[in-house]
Order: C-alpha cells, then sequence, then structure tokens
C-alpha cells in the first residue's frame, strides 16, 4: 500500500546494549557524563581486517549495522542503499582539516577526504554487498533519516522489492565542545538515567547507527508497518496540534487508538515547551521518552524507530530501561513518536503491528 | 640503509594502521601489493604521501611510482639517491 512499509530487519549500534542479546534484559548503561557514546561490538566479525584497519568509527559502526539488518531481514541483497547523517564521519572531518593546517595544505593522506564525505557509509555497504543499484544518503539535520524514510517509502511504492534504510551520527569531543558554545548542552553533568529530573538549558549528546530493511509487503518476519510519516519545519505549537490531528484522520484513526507516544524529550527547558504542549494532544496515552537511552543527535528519531519496532514485535516495553516509570503499557499495536531537533525539525511517525492480509 | 628501512616499515604500519604487523614481519624485498603485505590502490597514495611529509620527496610520475613502491628495499633505495651525499 502506498505511503506504508514494513520493517523486515533491523539493527542497531547505540549507547545502550542493542547490537547484540536480549533486548529486554539487556541493563541500563548509564552514569557516562553528558556524551553519551556507543557501546561497540566486534566489528571483525563482520568486516575483513584489511578494510577495517582504514576505517574510522562512524564507518565500522555504520557498515556493520547494515550488514546486520541485512542478516537480520534473511533477505536478498536490497534494491536501494537510502540513509540520512546529520554530521558524516567527523573523525574524518577533523583529521582532514587538521592536516590541511599541519602540512599547509601540502601532502595530505587522501583516506579521511575520502571517508569524510558523507556517503561513504553508503559506498561502503554497496561495495560490500555488490549493490549496484540506487544509492542516496540524506544530509538534512532533524530530517536526514526522515528523508531517507520518505524516499525509501517513493522507492517500495514504486515497486523496489525492498531498500536498505538507515542513519548514523557520531559525536566527538571536538563536536562536542563546539556545539557546547552554543548552549546544545547541560553545564552541568547529568546522569542518563536521571535525565528527565534535570529540566534545564541544553540537553546530553549522543550517536548511534540504526538500520532497516523495509518491505511493500509485509511477511510472518515482520517487526511492524511503519503506517505514515510527517514531517515539519519550525511549526508553532497550533501547528502541530493540527498537523497531528490531520495526520492521524489520513489513518481514519484518532489519539484514542495510540497505545503508546515514543516521545524525544530530552530536559531541555528550552525546548521542552513542544512537549507539554504536545501532552495536552494525547492526555490519557501512555508515555515513554527515549533520549536517555541515546543521547540527542540529528538522527536519534532512527533510534526510536528501531526501538518502537522492537516493542511492537515483543509486545513488551523493556521496562529495566525505564528505572523512573512505574507502569507500562499492556496491549501496544499502535505507537506513535514525536521528536523534534532543536526546535526546527519536528517528525511524526505512526508504527503499527503488521497484520497480514489473509492470516 | 639498514636504519632506514628500519624506519620505513615502522612509518609504513603507522601510516597504513596495519595493526597486527610488526616491522620484523615485513621482509625487505616481498611485494608491497598484491601477495606480501596485500596492499590497496589507496595504500600507495599513502604511501606517496608518506614519503612527501616524511622525506621531503614528490614522486610526480605514476609509472616511477610503480617501482618505488614495489618493496621496502625499492623504497629505501629511492630515498637514499635523492638525499644530498
Amino acid at each position: 500500500m502506498k505511503g506504508k512499509c514494513y520493517i523486515q530487519g533491523a539493527a542497531a549500534i547505540t549507547p545502550q546494549h542493542t547490537f547484540e542479546g536480549d533486548l529486554l534484559s539487556s541493563p541500563l548503561v548509564s552514569g557516562a557524563g553528558n556524551m553519551l557514546s556507543i557501546v561497540e561490538p566486534d566489528y571483525k566479525a563482520f568486516i575483513p581486517a584489511n578494510s577495517l584497519r582504514r576505517m574510522t568509527r562512524l564507518l565500522k559502526m555504520g557498515l556493520t549495522t547494515a550488514l546486520k539488518a541485512i542478516q537480520d531481514s534473511q533477505l536478498s541483497t536490497p534494491g536501494a542503499i537510502v540513509t540520512g547523517t546529520g554530521k558524516g564521519s567527523l573523525q574524518d572531518t577533523e583529521r582532514f582539516i587538521k592536516d590541511i593546517r599541519q602540512y599547509e595544505e601540502k601532502a595530505l593522506n587522501p583516506t579521511p577526504f575520502i571517508q569524510s564525505t558523507y556517503n561513504a557509509v553508503n559506498g561502503m555497504i554497496a561495495v560490500q554487498q555488490q549493490v549496484t543499484t540506487y544509492n542516496n544518503t540524506f544530509v538534512h539535520r532533524g530530517f536526514s533519516f526522515e528523508s531517507a524514510l520518505q524516499d525509501s517509502l517513493l522507492l517500495l511504492a514504486e515497486g523496489v522489492s525492498h531498500t536498505l534504510t538507515g542513519a548514523f551520527d557520531e559525536i566527538s569531543a571536538e563536536h562536542f565542545y563546539i556545539k557546547s558554545r552554543i548552549g546544545h548542552w547541560k553545564t552541568a553533568t547529568v546522569n542518563n538515567a536521571e535525565l528527565y529530573h534535570h529540566l534545564s538549558p541544553g540537553t546530553i549528546s549522543g550517536e548511534g547507527a540504526s538500520f532497516f530493511v523495509l518491505a511493500a509487503a509485509p511477511t510472518v518476519n515482520s517487526y511492524a508497518c511503519i503506517a505514515g510519516l510527517k514531517m515539519l519545519y519550525k511549526p508553532s505549537p497550533a501547528t502541530l496540534t493540527a498537523a497531528l490531528s490531520a495526520f492521524l484522520a489520513e489513518q481514519q484513526l484518532t489519539v484514542d487508538d495510540i497505545d503508546l507516544v515514543l516521545s524525544g524529550r530530552n530536559g531541555d527547558s528550552n525546548f521542552e515547551h513542544y512537549y507539554t504542549h504536545m501532552d495536552a494532544s494525547w492526555p490519557s496515552v501512555p508515555q515513554l521518552p527515549f533520549k536517555h537511552l541515546c543521547g540527542e543527535y540529528e538522527t536519534a528519531g532512527a533510534f526510536a524507530l528501531w526501538l518502537g519496532a522492537h516493542i511492537i514485535r515483543a509486545q513488551q516495553v523493556p521496562q529495566q530501561w525505564y528505572p523512573f516509570q512505574h507502569s507500562f503499557p499492556g496491549r501496544i499495536n499502535r505507537i506513535l513518536l514525536y521528536n523534534h531537533f532543536f526546535g526546527d525539525q519536528h517528525v511524526f511517525i505512526l508504527l503499527e503491528h503488521a497484520v497480514i492480509p489473509g492470516a | 640503509m639498514e636504519e632506514l628501512k628500519k624506519k620505513l616499515k615502522v612509518q609504513i604500519i603507522e601510516a597504513l594502521n596495519l595493526q597486527d604487523t610488526k616491522p620484523e614481519d615485513i621482509d625487505d624485498n616481498a611485494p608491497l601489493f598484491g601477495e606480501g603485505l596485500g596492499l590497496d590502490s589507496i595504500d600507495s597514495l599513502e604511501l606517496m604521501v608518506l614519503l612527501e611529509r616524511h622525506y621531503q620527496i614528490k614522486v610526480e610520475d605514476p609509472r616511477e611510482g610503480r617501482k618505488i613502491l614495489q618493496s621496502v628495499q625499492s623504497m629505501a633505495e629511492f630515498i637514499q639517491s635523492k638525499q644530498p651525499a
């Protein structure tokens, strides 16, 4: 169906133990300060040592997550690779810029330059998987992943069998410092498990890679159905409320049909008013935040989608990740994701339990 | 010459991030590309940069580069030939 797709495979490398093990029993990783870093898996199981030696962090995590998602889907090579990233490989960009300065624009090493380009991860996936079809990377700040998702929905509607769709972003000490100068992060050190108790200017930073194999039709292995996507740039609170009603009406739904809201709330008092305003739109719907798990970054919405898909498939919330929450919804067939990136890019995604026609 | 080759091996390992390789694992005359260390075309660019950064030698002709980068021995001989007597 046009505008819908099914998650057939998923993988994520995040500051939590999301890559391996059981989601429902992995302990909450917390207390690492205001810059959350990914839990790195053993990349050697996915990438040959000779290729690994040249790759920086983001490339390793992006490629490995993509390969795991394909493996998880049990499908053949995808018909398209579509990704989003807010910053690309920071480590390579920083190295390249430092080299320019240190060597006075002479004798520059080609590798950091090649790998600093935003589409380097896509290129590596394509080479590894021998995919010579559609390949695109979107770089639109807080809409990066969602643009990739939108593009994937269009490709699936045009007849592509399945797409590899994902997002990746990293944080570095230097980038953290630069963004701290414009007030992105909290000045006091905050334990991520207690993020929402510290409503003050700024939030905590994060990083991660999340990949999905998306298909136009469901199977018994589908995690969930992505039933709708809406992006709004710098909306007023009133526009947001109206857009939500219209978004749900398109699906013949109201907020009463939503079992759970996954919200991008992040303890930042500068932008909390959007979440407070939207709380009034879903007063009786259970709500869970996710930024204490992954931190704030441009493509954190991809992690929320990964989390939502797992919750729908398991029909259970990983409760150990929510020590501050006392009750959890029982039946979870429909999840609404609402996230925004520093007040500019706002996103609604509707996730539903995948129903196989005639089953 | 022996000192130069030793130094060159350390620099190659560092520049190409050959994590599991030690200087003594690299044979002076073993081919750097294909068999031997199994390096590729991007590595050859990195080695050109190494020559420029550490020895201030710029290789302009790619055909010349092919001969120079054959082995540690050929690289060392080339560097020595470019150094003032």
